[in-house]
């Protein structure tokens, strides 16, 4: 009878999100992307890039600390050579420029690979190139990272919107929006690469009297990347074309590349993954994306942005970092990218890679510098990778190192972050003491031309490493290469990564096991199911509940929990994870995290919810798995302290007016996918079936199963019954307001909770205070859920709602901008309107706001709702004329005919047609009121389905017409308007539009992903907050003062 | 008097400048309006298209300065010095007409009987 519906658009909803988590920490995967086109340009990376390999084969090898010792001495006396001859390559650079300050020269010089330049030249902007990709860090990190940040952190107060946007949609939709983030990244890539290698020159300049670091020379540097902008572009502005630029001669660089015998090489070039960023890369977005950053750069202060990242950074990862931190530390003096020259240790790539697993986890004050280290890496992995990343690699074992990095920390902390300063060296490190900062020139100079990064299947077999800090490291740089890249999530499927990633989840050292669980996030987020199939068919998810189980530091916890969140999303997996996960989700998290206690301590105050990362990412699995059908509702409303500790939760909410977070939006939803169907799934119902309402109760709730599985036939006579049900109730509705619940003997628990009238108030609440769409939409869901149904519960939360002053605030609500909470709060009203005082309430307040959402002739109203919403209004108008001719007259003064015959005839949409012909034939039915009818210039022709002309005869043909619905229209013809205006909107809804309804959000979540939506957790967010301010506050308060009384008064204000 | 929104619209207006009267703090233009894309057109008495969501003038106060300077009851309100009332919020009217440094509104109103007059002129200059 009434629409249940609302459970399954919760699904749809849900399970669109739980992806985003992935790309939390994994910005740095972005960055990747831009080295990429920087990579591409000279041949001597190439050269250098094999050299490097072989000499980390010896490398690794060599384990010793004497070795190490040694080979950084070897490092630094390189560093010094190279020092000295970076300065003569500045010089020359620099005569060149001057000589011809011609962008396009140079930077086709650069791409192409320079053949007439020297050889050294031709290392120098290797190195330069990649040094810029470092010293992006600094300036690009403040862009990226909040980007990142944004993703991940719902708190980000101060992330560029454009970018959260665009991240949110990658959540829900997938890799475009994904794309367009690597995009923008590089392009400020590309901004940062020019200043950077200016910079770079200038640092080795330094000695000259700047202090390299950042601060003063910035504006040098900067002007100087201007410039050559300019030359490369002619365009300052239009970087966008200059990256085009790079990004093609990168692609190239690729093909030849490809040609060399190196596989893996190959590999790289040809990802999939790297030609859509360059296309990505002339795209507009780039443009725009760019814009905002430059402002930063231009300002010279990398401070700025970096102050701004850090403390963002801090909140996402504030607690969780420290355990790292120390691991990190070493690791990122090994990092540091010991210039060139410096063979990689045997672990030298496994350091490269902690060096990035630090980017991505570590913790906050570094990653600024981290992240840019890792798009280094990334880049040079995947393009050019052997040549500048790798040397940084094997600092790790070295003590010395150890206590450089020790005393940069401070040093960072204290500064903006270094760009790049764990992974450089110690001569480097050293360097960027005394600067103060760490130039990014100085990065780059670090970076050894002849190292490489490990490729993918190094990567994978370095999982299983003996030793552990390898083991972390090879994770980290997967998570890494992970982000955002699915190609690079494909292949480490195809080569059998997910299975040893999973192992290491049982590893006991945490630095393993937090690291692994990283990478699986990231892995499991996306569109490709196959990822998430994967990591379940080798017992990934038990793997990850034991380890929740086992595990206090918060941050694994959150990886875990964003890990079963994106597999959540995945309908067969949903039901696996309420069988392993389940119970431990809740005890672990939800009922800790929501405050709630079993039994609560007198003396204490009750704990308020706390919206940790851990509880949202939770929520959000449950409020996926939760819409898996009537045995997940099962599951879950019978799971042991889910339904109070998320009442809990949501009452705190209320209490605290913090609803309009992703956590509060989760647990709604959750809510209102266990409170579908409630009537009939819960134990027991049977006994409240009303009574009144049907002769033969018993036997009706069966029945009425039976025919709602049946579809509109068995529908309609379940209306019927209903509809008897519905006279009877306005006989019995006096009681109502009296009465007249239950008496309880005990106090409710569990399930019960779901529907007690209680709830009322909740929901209420949520939809006065809430201004986030989502959890209007899911409040609005709920009622309409639990007002469903003809047991007896439903009856007592309808008159709830009224009692409860409830109607007033739904009708407000239809005057919402979001089509989903319109609807909701429509199909809610239609079935409050079960209730005999409820329809006429909701008939004579409520017909204007519902009327007013009814597209008009050709000209949609402004709000341009979508078909499911214009036919779930039109429904609920034929419920409330139903029955009743008072209603039915309203309906005509709020000029409804007009728009309904429209609609009938004009509609393009045949259900939007066929439902607007029901209430047309509702109306006409009652005699009483053709007088007026005919007066108004209305004939039965216009209320007649068939009797309209052939345009309306072949809508009805269309192939979009189910057929179950052309029977249907048949019975009304014959039977009681009323009865068959009933049945329509089950078909619409009932039980197999069940499944449909969820699809059909998910794709729209998908679609929508791009503006706002419900996968970004923050953005949709952030864009509803706004939007729905900028509603509320446009609404004049005076206005709001009569809102009790469900007829808004127009607003008359004196001036 | 209806429009599509976006569409350029040809209507017959009426400047009406008013000087606002200070009472106290206050300044007062003494008339009072409806309407606004917030709220519901449906029930503004004055217009003709009841989808129309512009701001009309509900009230105008005996004597007060709207008054002297003609405005009437039902006077859909176009501009508000310059600024476009068609559509905007109730409460965005009401600003732009309230601001505390200014002494003077010029309004852009339309009404029926302008349209009317201006129609019969226009029809009886052919006839002459």
């Amino acid at each position: 009878m009434q629409v249940d519906l609302v459970c399954r658009i919760c699904d749809a909803a849900v399970s669109g999100r739980s992806s985003r988590e992935e790309r939390s920490r994994s910005s740095l995967p972005t960055l990747t992307a831009f080295n990429n086109p920087n990579c591409s340009h000279s041949p001597a990376d190439i050269k250098a890039h094999n050299f490097g390999q072989t000499a980390t084969m010896e490398d690794y090898d060599v384990p010793s600390a004497a070795s190490i010792l040694a080979s950084v001495k070897e490092q630094e006396a390189r560093f010094e050579r190279l020092t000295r001859a970076l300065e003569d390559e500045r010089r020359n650079v620099s005569l060149q420029l001057e000589r011809g300050s011609l962008p396009s020269d140079m930077l086709a010089g650069r791409t192409t690979g320079m053949s007439n330049q020297p050889l050294a030249w031709q290392q120098m902007v290797m190195q330069e190139q990649s040094p810029s990709n470092q010293t992006s860090l600094a300036m690009m990190q403040e862009p990226q990272e909040v980007v990142e940040e944004t993703v991940t952190i719902e708190e980000d107060p101060g992330t560029p919107t454009s970018h959260v946007s665009v991240v949110t949609s990658d959540d829900g939709t997938t890799r475009r929006t994904e794309t367009k983030d690597h995009l923008t990244n590089m392009k400020v890539t590309k901004m940062v690469k020019t200043v950077t290698t200016r910079t770079v020159r200038q640092v080795p300049l330094g000695p000259d009297g700047l202090p390299l670091p950042e601060g003063s020379s910035p504006l040098g540097s900067y002007t100087d990347s201007i410039d050559r902008r300019y030359m490369k572009n002619g365009d300052r502005f239009i970087m966008p074309q200059a990256t085009s630029t790079l990004t093609r001669s990168y692609n190239n660089y690729a093909d030849s590349y490809s040609d060399t015998p190196d596989t893996q090489f190959r590999h790289y070039a040809l990802h999939d993954g790297y030609g859509d960023v360059t296309e990505n890369y002339g795209s507009l977005s780039r443009g725009v994306n760019y814009r905002p950053y430059r402002p930063y750069m231009a300002a010279g202060g990398y401070r700025p942005e970096n102050s701004y990242t850090l403390p963002i950074r801090k909140e996402d990862y504030g607690h969780v970092a420290q355990p790292q931190v120390p691991m990190g530390s070493s690791t990122v003096d090994l990092n540091r990218s010991q210039p060139e020259r410096f063979q990689p240790e045997p672990y030298g790539l496994e350091d490269d890679r902690r060096s990035l697993g630090q980017d991505e986890e570590e913790p906050f004050d570094l990653e600024p510098d981290y992240s840019t280290a890792n798009r280094r890496t990334l880049p040079g992995r995947t393009i050019r990778e052997p040549l500048r990343n790798g040397p940084r690699v094997r600092g790790y074992e070295d003590p010395i190192e150890a206590e450089l990095i020790d005393e940069r920390h401070p040093y960072i902390h204290g500064m903006y972050p270094a760009p790049l300063a764990q992974p450089e060296r110690g001569s480097l490190a050293s360097l960027d003491h005394m600067g103060g900062r760490r130039s990014p020139s100085i990065d780059s100079i670090r970076k050894d031309p002849r190292w490489r990064d490990p490729d993918l299947p190094e990567v994978i077999a370095m999982l299983g490493h003996p030793i552990d800090p390898v083991k972390s490291n090879a994770a980290a740089y997967l998570q890494h290469l992970c982000y955002e890249n699915d190609k690079i999530k494909k292949d480490v499927r195809q080569l059998k990564g997910i299975p040893v990633l999973v192992g290491l989840l049982d590893h006991p050292k945490s630095e393993v096991h937090r690291k692994a669980c990283g990478a699986l996030r990231n892995i499991s987020f996306g569109k490709d199911h196959d990822n998430k199939v994967a990591i379940k068919n080798c017992d990934g998810i038990p793997a990850l509940i034991r380890l929740m189980r086992k595990t206090n530091d918060m941050e694994v916890r959150e990886l875990i929990t964003g890990t079963l969140w994106n597999l959540s999303s995945y309908e067969p997996l949903k039901m696996v994870i309420i069988n392993h996960g389940l119970q431990t989700m809740t005890n672990e998290v939800v009922i800790p995290h929501s405050g709630w206690e079993h039994e609560p301590n007198e003396d204490s105050k009750p704990r308020d919810a706390e919206w940790t990362t851990v509880f949202k990412n939770t929520s959000g699995c449950l409020r996926n798995v939760s819409s898996d059908g009537a045995e997940a509702r099962r599951r879950l409303r019978e799971c042991e302290g889910l339904v109070d500790a998320l009442l809990h939760a949501l009452q705190s909410a209320v209490g605290k007016k913090d609803m309009d977070n992703k956590s509060v939006e989760n647990c709604v939803c959750i809510m209102r996918n266990l409170s579908y169907h409630v009537h009939k799934e819960v134990p027991g119902a049977e006994k409240f079936q009303d009574p009144s309402a049907l002769q033969g109760p018993d036997s009706s709730g069966t029945q009425r199963k039976k025919k709602d599985d049946a579809g509109c036939f068995g529908g309609k006579k379940a209306k019927e019954e209903w509809f008897n049900q519905g006279r009877k109730n306005g006989e019995h509705d006096k009681n109502y307001d009296t009465l007249d619940l239950p008496k309880r003997t005990e106090p409710t628990k569990g399930f019960e909770l779901l529907y007690q009238p209680e709830v009322v108030r909740l929901y209420l609440s949520l939809l006065t205070e809430s201004q986030n769409y989502n959890t209007l939409e899911a409040a609005a869901g709920a009622l309409q859920n639990l007002s469903a149904g003809q047991w007896t519960w439903s009856n007592y939360i309808r008159a709830t709602v009224r009692k409860e002053k409830g109607l007033p605030i739904l009708v407000e609500l239809l005057r919402s901008d979001s089509d989903k909470v319109v609807r909701a709060v429509a199909i809610a009203l239609r079935n409050l309107s079960i209730d005999r005082r409820n329809k006429d309430l909701i008939g004579s307040y409520a017909m204007r706001d519902l009327v007013s959402n009814l597209p008009s002739g050709q000209q949609r109203p402004a709000k341009n709702l979508e078909e499911d919403t214009v036919v779930a209004i039109l429904n609920t108008i034929h419920e409330i004329i139903t029955d009743s001719s008072e209603n039915a007259r309203s309906l005509m003064t709020a000029q409804a005919i007009d728009k309904l015959v429209a609609i009938n005839r004009t509609s393009q949409s045949a259900r939007e047609t066929k439902a607007a012909s029901h209430v047309l034939q509702t109306v006409w039915s009652y005699k009483e009121l053709r007088n007026a009818l005919t007066k108004d210039g209305w004939n039965k022709t216009h209320f007649q389905p068939i009797a309209t002309g052939t345009p309306k005869g072949s809508k009805s043909c269309k192939p979009g017409y189910d057929d179950t619905t052309l029977p249907l229209m048949e019975k009304n013809q014959g039977s009681r308007g009323c009865g068959s205006g009933d049945m329509i909107p089950m078909d619409e809804f009932g039980p197999d539009g069940y499944s449909t309804i969820n699809q059909r959000d998910s794709n729209s979540k998908y679609k929508s992903s791009d503006g706002s939506s419900d996968l970004q957790e923050r953005e949709p967010f952030k864009n509803d907050t706004n939007r729905k301010h900028y509603i509320r506050s446009n609404r004049p308060t005076v206005s709001l003062v009569d809102a009790c009384d469900v007829k808004p008064q127009p607003v008359d204000s004196w001036v | 008097m209806s429009y599509i929104p976006g569409q350029p619209v040809s209507v017959v207006v009426q400047r009406i400048e008013i000087q606002k009267l200070r009472d106290g703090d206050n300044l007062i233009l003494g008339f009072s309006i409806g309407g606004g894309i917030d709220q519901d057109s449906n029930q503004n008495p004055f217009s003709e298209d009841k989808t129309d969501k512009g701001i009309y003038v509900t009230r105008v106060s005996k004597g007060g300065p709207a008054e002297v300077a003609g405005l009437r009851i039902g006077d859909k309100i176009m501009q508000v010095n310059g600024w476009d009332m068609t559509m905007v919020t109730h409460d965005q009217a009401r600003k732009k007409l309230t601001k505390k440094n200014e002494d003077v509104v010029r309004l852009l109103v339309t009404r029926r009987s302008l349209e009317d007059v201006v129609r019969q002129s226009m029809m009886q200059q052919p006839t002459h």
